[in-house]
């Protein structure tokens, strides 16, 4: 069973299934995310695929199944086939290595930019305060937001906000990116300022799991596109072939309505 | 000339964009004159309430200038501090134990959280000072022992349950029974985003509780647990139950019994609760200033 983890594999995840009291929201999910890939995540609303997503990071506990996180099970000790939950300490030091964006962003708004992005390495790696501070000015600036250390959240606007949580989660170093929606709670005009932040992430050769509504940005930075549907992967390719000519009828006839 | 306009404009107008004028309107501010009306009317009776107590001879003052800092008064107020700050301090640990509890999973902590908060808040506080005085004579003897089998240590109660201590319990426990609906509240104000993103970059929950939720919660929890702390400074006369004989309330008390002068006594404890009050709402601002940072407040009121 172990030989079947290929560690060429950042993200692997084996049979998922997530069940909600009596909604089953996953539904034997096999997803694969090789090192330095961009997977994009699209679907309808409920399709499981931010589910899916916070599974990675162990928000979301899976019900069965296995998340591998470059070779690594999360989450569980197997033991003669039994699986026995990890401390909380564990599993916390696992999500370190994961980073995770989330669709209202969540900084932490009694801090400001700087202090959100230095609380990972100070508090959680233990850096020094010199040290996360030249870490985290370098990540304000990278996220083109130089000049802006001193701001709370809420002097800040939607798409600096999400900018700086992309900084925060960057600042942890991680194996993985996760994206949860990114600019859905974005005005319009300031939804391409975060996704060049992002693209600009993948051509850095960042292994990421986006869940997106942008079809554009899936067909311009993606090259691994997953459709989901009522907790499924329903089809999943290189993303300019499944937008060109989707086979599956769920997935075209979603692709006719959003594109 | 339209040049002499623009140099003037651009002087207390930032509005004057390039060169373009813009004309404000000029603005007469509006009339209250209902307004000034009752602030004339308040001050005719403030004025009067102030003659009439001021040269009232039932007050004595003569008695309250030589009373307000008598020494037995100022022990009384040291002590009356003490009580506050300790019993203050009991409640919010106790406080902060059972709000923890109350977030377990384990239905067993739940339901004892519950259970403290049911009885403490349940009960009138005269009541339980009255047991706390008489812990001594409930118990005797206090002592570690195997349950059934040989004690390991043991000690009068007088000696660890003494009044002051009968108190502070006493006010502590009553107190954090409130104080746990208090931070449930404040905690319960809190986005649930907030533990994520926290969980996120992979801090453990103690820390989490720390960094992220508590500095956020305290916005909430300031301003009721002033109230409490200020209650709590006036609830200290009531240990005369336990009996406790120390207090400002009791010292200001056996001076007036002793005088036949009621009146000036009370102005004098009066007067102290309202000055240790008012540092209190002091020291209540700072803190509300210092955990309110990076909040736009803009509190909503009726035009």
């Amino acid at each position: 069973m172990d030989a079947a983890i290929d560690t060429n594999f950042c993200v692997e995840m084996q049979n998922i299934h997530k069940f909600y009291g009596p909604v089953h929201a996953l539904r034997g999910v096999d997803l694969r995310v090789r090192r330095g890939e961009v997977c994009v995540a699209i679907g309808p609303s409920g399709s499981g695929k931010s589910t899916l997503l916070r599974c990675v990071n162990q928000l979301e506990g899976i019900s069965t199944g296995r998340v591998f996180l470059n070779g690594e099970l999360q989450g569980f000790i197997e033991r003669d086939s039994r699986f026995h939950p990890l401390a909380t300490g564990t599993v916390a030091a696992q999500r370190r290595r994961t980073g995770m964006v989330f669709q209202r962003f969540n900084l932490f708004p009694h801090m400001t930019a700087l202090q959100n992005i230095m609380e990972g390495p100070l508090q959680v790696k233990g850096w020094t305060r010199e040290r996360s501070r030249a870490k985290a000015l370098d990540l304000l600036q990278r996220v083109g937001l130089k000049g802006f250390e001193g701001r709370y959240p809420s002097q800040l606007s939607g798409g600096q906000q999400q900018r700086v949580a992309i900084a925060r989660a960057l600042a942890m170093e991680p194996e993985v990116m996760l994206f949860d929606e990114p600019t859905s709670a974005l005005d319009p005009e300031l939804v391409g300022e975060v996704l060049d932040v992002i693209k600009d992430l993948a051509r850095s050769g960042m292994t990421m799991v986006v869940v997106t509504h942008e079809i554009g940005f899936a067909r311009e930075a993606g090259n691994h596109l997953v459709f989901m549907d009522e907790g499924m992967i329903v089809e999943e390719g290189p993303p300019r072939e499944i937008l060109a000519n989707p086979t599956n009828p769920r997935t075209r006839a979603f692709l006719s309505k959003v594109l | 000339m339209a040049v002499a306009t623009v140099q003037a404009a651009s002087q207390d107008m930032p509005a004057s964009i390039a060169g373009t004028v813009v004309a404000r309107n000029v603005v007469v501010p509006r009339r209250h004159p209902g307004r000034w009306l009752a602030v004339l009317l308040l001050a005719v009776i403030a004025v009067q309430a102030a003659h009439a107590v001021a040269m009232n001879p039932n007050f004595h003052w003569d008695v309250y200038v030589k009373y307000l800092f008598w020494p037995q008064v100022i022990r009384g107020v040291g002590w009356t501090l003490l009580i506050t700050v300790v019993a203050m301090t009991v409640a919010i640990v106790v406080a902060g134990l059972l709000v923890i509890m109350r977030d377990s999973d384990n239905p067993i902590l739940r339901g004892l959280a519950y259970a403290w908060v049911w009885f403490f808040r349940g009960t009138p506080i005269y009541t339980q000072l009255l047991f706390w005085g008489l812990f001594a004579v409930l118990f005797p003897r206090l002592s570690l022992s195997i349950p059934c089998g040989p004690e390991i240590a043991g000690i009068e109660a007088r000696y660890l349950v003494t009044p002051a201590m009968a108190a502070i319990l006493g006010l502590g426990f009553n107190d954090s029974a409130y104080l746990t609906e208090i931070f449930r509240s404040g905690f319960g104000s809190i986005d649930r985003g907030q533990t994520e993103a926290a969980q996120a970059i992979g801090m453990r929950p103690g820390r989490i509780w720390w960094r992220i939720l508590m500095p956020q919660a305290m916005r909430v929890i300031i301003p009721p647990t002033g109230n409490e702390t200020i209650g709590m400074l006036k609830m200290t006369s009531l240990v005369l139950a336990v009996p406790f004989t120390l207090d400002l309330t009791f010292a200001t008390n056996a001076i007036a019994n002793r005088l036949y002068l009621p009146i000036p006594l009370l102005m004098v404890s009066g007067t102290w609760y309202l000055a240790i009050t008012s540092i209190l709402m002091v020291g209540q601002h700072y803190l509300e200033r210092h955990f309110g940072k990076g909040v736009s407040v803009h509190p909503a009121r009726a035009e």
